[in-house]
């Protein structure tokens, strides 16, 4: 270990036995911005280090993540090497992918992290891997997502269960579907799930690096499904949301009957909050639903990787994940494994009074795992090469 | 005190509009006449510092033995009256001449001294308990008159007038008429009028020049 | 000590540059990368390269001309309800009452107007409702509107917004003194001779009126053409504006899309300027017809139809104003919603409660930022103002000339070259020089948005003042200086709090700015605004557009109490007298 590692080590335990504060700083982080809970629950934890670590700590509400990724690679380019204006960035996937491949993220952290073990990471290769690469100790998990579907009962007492049923269901009720555009994280996932529920008989070669005779074979299906689909979309396709938020709010205001998710209990929270009709019903599909975990990173150039590494520890204690678990707060599943934790502890996770509009417990059937980190772009080039650069 | 215009010539574009020599003693109001657009408030502009393109001009400005051409406006210490009264209006009556009073007398007097130095002038012009009124509630003649007290509250070494009596009524004209030429007399004050009122230069009682 | 009117000169200069400066920083930090030199992703040599790629780019041409299309139409629907709003109304009782209307819609962001326009296009609102009430329907009708692949919804936002300022502008021509008798005289003239009074008013009256609306009037299509919020909010994306794709390749996560990203800039540029040369043809075409027109003795000539187009225009845009806000008060306070309601279930604060908080930051942020800019801009522009009337009227007509160009020039520099043209290659170069300081250089980029509309503003009331007070306080020997804080400027009050109102308002309105100089660091509350309009609670951007409507009214609403309390004897006197009544009463 080096001698800045020990000493970042001492300042985290230092700050956890809620001995001496670390000096003051103020840190920015960057994370999607378009859900209420998620914010409230960053305004919490940002009580929360300011009272335990004296950290201010900044949620810089992202409309798209890769807003906060140009970022950083343009202090790069500027030669801002220490100054950066990103501290901590919530980031999955092909975001995840773009930082290590320009080399934006700090390394080799996370197993420092004295919470990180609770993930059980030796038995849990989830929580080092994102979308099929290794993170490399340059991010650390956060939570855990599947996704799910919701409909409003009022109108559609059988939503479908499979993607051919859901075609079907868009050809009966034209207009009333849609997806995210594929550069949105949502979007994407839908494409992805299509995808390993059509090829759900050999889906191998989509776990391995994507090249151009498995994509062509793996995507034929996809595209003459798509082709099907988008001519009975909401505006028969021609215009399509930009972001997941904006599909729940198209669900919310009755113009569409069937959405989707990734955080199944954002559904009953904005049923709570009148932003989703009382009728809503959640429930995941019958031949599987695609499942991820997402991550915390920090940038290389903060000019506190100290007291950001402090946050990324809190934001894995078992109070934090608890909280944030929790159906009323923001219902993101947690990445602790729970038999690692102390009974009290464990206690803490044991699920509220349920909600109509949440996921019945046990409802999802099966977890599909995220395909090759390299199919994303791939397909989601593919996917603008065939419907169109729309942006 | 006494005000020289020596070889003053009025250039608009570089054209001569207007040329006059005259010495104005103390005491005394040269009236200067002339057509509108003869340059007459052009002269006062000169005369006072306030000259802008495309006027410009040629002479000399003496005021008591001072060569006044390359002195700021507000050094020269010429009071200016307007056929409008000009009264600032964020002022009150009282305010408008306090203003006005130079800085020696502000160090020199209380406040207090002040007002009632300031009551008394007001009242010796017929306006007694207007000093703590808002101008705009005056009538015309009443602004005209506190127009003059602030003038001369600035202690100037010389008055220049420009059409001053042209917004008043024919019968308040008269007597405002010989109340402003009286004062300036009996200050012992030089004063230069510019009017087209053969009847003002008539009361001003000193020489008239046509332009 | 320096002198007063050095200063003031000296501020002048600084304003010439202060605008100018970054504007020309802007434009040259974007066309390297345009031109594929950029050094810092390993590019520095020059090539037309980038935009050959550009040019291969699906549907680029179809984007470049959404944003001609939608800018020009918007632009001339606005000055053609304009013309036509003050020729019926010129004479009319109705003018008072048209411009108070018209007034507040002019301090309403962009942003604001297009989120607030989504409330009623949407299949979802009161529009909807209604008819299905007729039709009996249980869905939401599924027509084009917003999102449309012709920009329609992108036009009438556009259109609702450029309307109250070309007609407010044209009003102010309309009531300097000088024009405004002449005018007069005009029409009667004409009326005599048996025009109608909409006849004579476009046949005498407009081609006054017009040279001095043409400015204005361009700096609106300039912005229309090039605006990112309202066709981000309202647009289609298959493809979108120009503006737009812009702005989402500068944010993309593959940096080399920034070369593409220039190029693009560019040719939004090239676009604008195409929109501006348009209209200056279109202006000398109607300009030809209508002298033949002016010719054909004709006397009731278009009046009837431009009447009708006046009232029914008028008409649909005060329904369409009542209809924003009742839908956005309404949304901001309903519980659940369901089509085809008329009315919400319940009413709740929820949604204020959590806006609130959540604006905290925000709001303080917008506050600061926007007094702090207008405060400089007003004092700046007064100090620039200051040496016009001081400095620059003595010297030659030639310097003034040059002077007056000048200030022209860059007064308008900002409102006609687009934001998404030079605001990236500012950022660049602030990245460059002066990481450090996010709130300066957002604080720059508001500056150069708030100053011309601070100096225009402040100039009308400036040059309007009888510079016979100037002259007689100068008799009173008073210095240049004192002459400016204790006569002018108590003097010009009213307008220097209208203008640090419109200042305000500006620096309020800004997104783009705001974003990119402030690279997500500085929220204002616009900027929350757009990203919660694409967010999942339409209640919660109800609550945030009408926070934003309320913030500049409520500036102005100061501007227009304050001079009644201060500076104003009448008042004070006023006030002393019921003290003293008060006190007699209590005693």
């Amino acid at each position: 270990m080096t001698r800045s590692k020990v000493a970042g080590w001492l300042l985290i335990v230092a700050g956890m036995l809620g001995g001496m504060p670390a000096t003051a700083v103020t840190l920015q982080f960057h994370a999607w911005g378009g859900s209420a809970q998620v914010n409230d629950y960053l305004q919490w934890v940002a009580g929360q280090v300011e009272a335990r670590h004296g950290i201010t700590l900044k949620h810089v509400k992202l409309a798209d993540t890769s807003d906060a990724v140009a970022r950083v690679l343009a202090e790069k380019a500027a030669g801002n090497h220490d100054q950066g204006a990103v501290d901590l960035i919530w980031i999955n996937g092909e975001n995840f992918a773009a930082m290590q491949r320009n080399n934006l993220l700090l390394k080799n952290w996370v197993s420092d992290l004295p919470n990180f073990k609770l993930t059980n990471p030796a038995q849990n290769p989830a929580m080092t891997t994102d979308f099929g690469l290794p993170t490399r100790g340059q991010e650390a998990p956060w939570g855990k997502a599947a996704l799910v579907f919701y409909y409003n009962q009022r109108y559609l007492s059988a939503p479908p269960q499979n993607v051919q049923a859901l075609l079907s269901f868009a050809h009966t009720n034209p207009g009333r579907f849609t997806y995210p555009l594929p550069n949105d994280y949502l979007g994407i996932s839908f494409l992805k799930y299509v995808l390993l529920a059509l090829n759900a008989d050999n889906p191998d070669l989509l776990y391995a690096p994507v090249n151009a005779d498995s994509f062509a074979q793996v995507t034929r299906p996809l595209w003459a499904y798509l082709d099907k689909l988008h001519p009975v979309m909401w505006r028969q396709g021609d215009y399509m949301v930009r972001q997941a938020s904006h599909l729940q709010q198209l669900m919310g205001s009755g113009e569409l009957l069937l959405a989707f998710s990734f955080t199944a209990a954002e559904i009953p929270g904005a049923v709570t909050r009148y932003d989703l009709p009382e009728t809503v019903r959640t429930y995941a599909m019958q031949e599987g639903s695609l499942a991820n975990v997402h991550f915390v990173g920090i940038s290389y150039n903060t000019a506190h990787p100290d007291a950001a590494r402090q946050v990324v520890n809190f934001l894995l204690s078992p109070e934090a994940q608890a909280r944030k678990q929790q159906l009323a707060v923001w219902g993101d599943e947690t990445v602790l494994d729970l038999s690692l934790l102390p009974k009290a502890a464990r206690q803490r996770f044991v699920s509220q009074s349920s909600h109509p509009a949440a996921l019945p417990a046990g409802a999802i059937n099966r977890l599909l795992p995220e395909p090759h980190s390299s199919w994303t772009d791939a397909l989601r080039e593919a996917w603008f090469e065939r419907y169109g650069a729309r942006w | 005190m006494t005000l020289a215009l020596n070889n003053l010539t009025i250039y608009r574009h570089g054209e001569p509009l207007l040329s006059i020599d005259v010495t104005v003693p103390p005491g005394q109001v040269v009236a200067v006449m002339g057509p509108s657009g003869a340059g007459k408030s052009t002269l006062l502009d000169a005369i006072c510092g306030q000259l802008s393109d495309p006027f410009s001009y040629s002479g000399d400005i003496i005021l008591n033995d001072q060569r006044m051409n390359t002195v700021a406006a507000h050094r020269r210490n010429m009071g200016i009256l307007y056929q409008d009264a000009l009264l600032f209006e964020h002022m009150t009556v009282g305010e408008n001449i306090a203003f006005a009073l130079p800085r020696h007398v502000h160090a020199k007097t209380t406040a207090a001294e002040r007002h009632e130095q300031i009551a008394e002038q007001l009242s010796s012009v017929g306006l007694a308990d207007l000093q703590d009124r808002a101008v705009q509630t005056l009538s015309g003649g009443q602004q005209a008159r506190v127009a003059l007290l602030r003038t001369l509250a600035a202690q100037p070494a010389a008055v220049l007038l420009d059409e001053p009596f042209a917004r008043l009524d024919a019968a308040r004209k008269d007597q405002l008429r010989h109340w402003v030429f009286d004062t300036i007399v009996q200050r012992g004050l030089p004063a230069l009028m510019v009017t087209h009122d053969p009847n003002d230069a008539q009361a001003a009682g000193g020489p008239v020049i046509e332009v | 000590m320096l002198r007063f009117p050095v200063i003031a000169l000296a501020v002048r200069w600084i304003f010439i540059s202060v605008l100018s400066l970054p504007i020309i920083a802007g434009v040259v930090g974007v066309m390297l990368p345009a031109f594929g030199y950029f050094p810092a992703l390993g590019q520095d040599t020059f090539s037309l390269s980038v935009f050959a790629e550009l040019w291969q780019v699906e549907g680029i041409g179809r984007m470049a001309w959404l944003s001609f299309f939608t800018g020009v139409t918007a632009t001339g629907l606005a000055a053609l309800l304009a013309i036509a709003l003050l020729a019926t109304f010129y004479q009319h009782s109705g003018l008072h009452t048209l411009q108070r209307l018209l007034s507040p819609l002019l301090v309403l962001p962009h942003a604001a107007a297009a989120i607030a326009l989504l409330f009623i296009l949407a299949p979802s609102g009161w529009a909807a409702r209604i008819g299905a009430m007729i039709t009996g329907d249980v869905l939401t009708p599924q027509w084009a509107l917003p999102y449309d692949p012709h920009g329609v919804a992108v036009i009438l936002a556009l259109a609702l917004k450029e309307l109250p300022f070309i007609f407010l502008m044209a009003l102010s021509v309309l009531t300097q003194p000088q024009l405004q008798t002449r005018l007069h005289k005009h029409i009667k003239c004409a009326q005599a001779m048996g025009y109608a009074t909409v006849t004579a008013f476009i046949k005498v009256a407009l081609p006054i009126i017009y040279p001095h609306l043409r400015l204005p009037v361009l700096a609106v299509l300039a912005y229309a053409t090039a605006n990112v919020e309202i066709p981000l909010l309202l647009g289609p994306n298959n493809p979108p504006t120009l503006a737009v794709v812009v702005l989402q390749w500068f944010n993309h996560v593959d940096l080399s899309m920034r070369f593409q990203a220039s190029a693009a800039a560019v040719l939004q540029l090239l676009v604008t300027l195409a929109a501006l040369a348009s209209w200056w043809l279109a202006e000398q075409i109607v300009a030809s017809w209508a002298k033949r027109m002016r010719l054909s003795g004709q006397r009731n000539q278009l009046s009837s139809v431009i009447q009708v187009f006046a009232w029914t225009g008028a008409l649909l845009f005060v329904i369409t104003g009542v209809l924003m806000l009742t839908s956005l008060v309404v949304w901001s306070v309903a519980t659940y919603w369901t089509f085809p309601a008329l009315l919400p279930e319940g009413v709740t604060l929820l949604h204020w409660q959590t806006a609130l908080t959540a604006l905290t930051q925000p709001l303080i942020t917008t506050l600061v930022l926007g007094i702090a800019v207008s405060l400089v801009a007003v004092t700046v522009a007064l100090l620039a103002l200051e040496a016009e009337a001081g400095f620059m009227s003595k010297r030659t007509a030639r310097w003034q000339q040059w002077d007056k160009i000048a200030v022209n020039i860059t007064l308008y520099l900002p409102l006609l070259v687009p934001g998404v043209a030079f605001l990236f290659g500012l950022v660049w170069f602030q990245q460059r020089w002066l990481a450090g300081s996010v709130i300066t250089h957002v604080f720059v980029s508001h500056l150069i948005y708030v100053l011309p509309y601070v100096f225009i503003s402040l100039a009308v009331a400036y040059r309007r003042l009888d510079p016979r007070y100037m002259k007689v306080a100068s008799g009173l020997s008073k210095s240049p200086w004192q002459v400016f804080w204790q006569v002018k400027l108590p003097m010009l009050f009213g307008p220097v709090l209208i203008a640090m109102a419109l200042g305000m308002a500006i620096s309020f309105s800004q997104y783009l700015p705001t974003l990119l100089s402030g690279g997500g660091r500085i929220t204002t509350v616009t900027t929350e605004a757009v990203a919660v309009a694409a967010g999942s609670s339409q209640r919660l951007s109800a609550v945030y557009v009408l926070v934003q409507v309320m913030l500049p009214l409520s500036g102005f609403a100061l501007a227009w109490y304050l001079p009644g309390r201060f500076f104003n004897p009448a008042a004070r006197a006023k006030r002393r007298q019921k003290r003293i009544a008060a006190n007699d009463t209590g005693t």
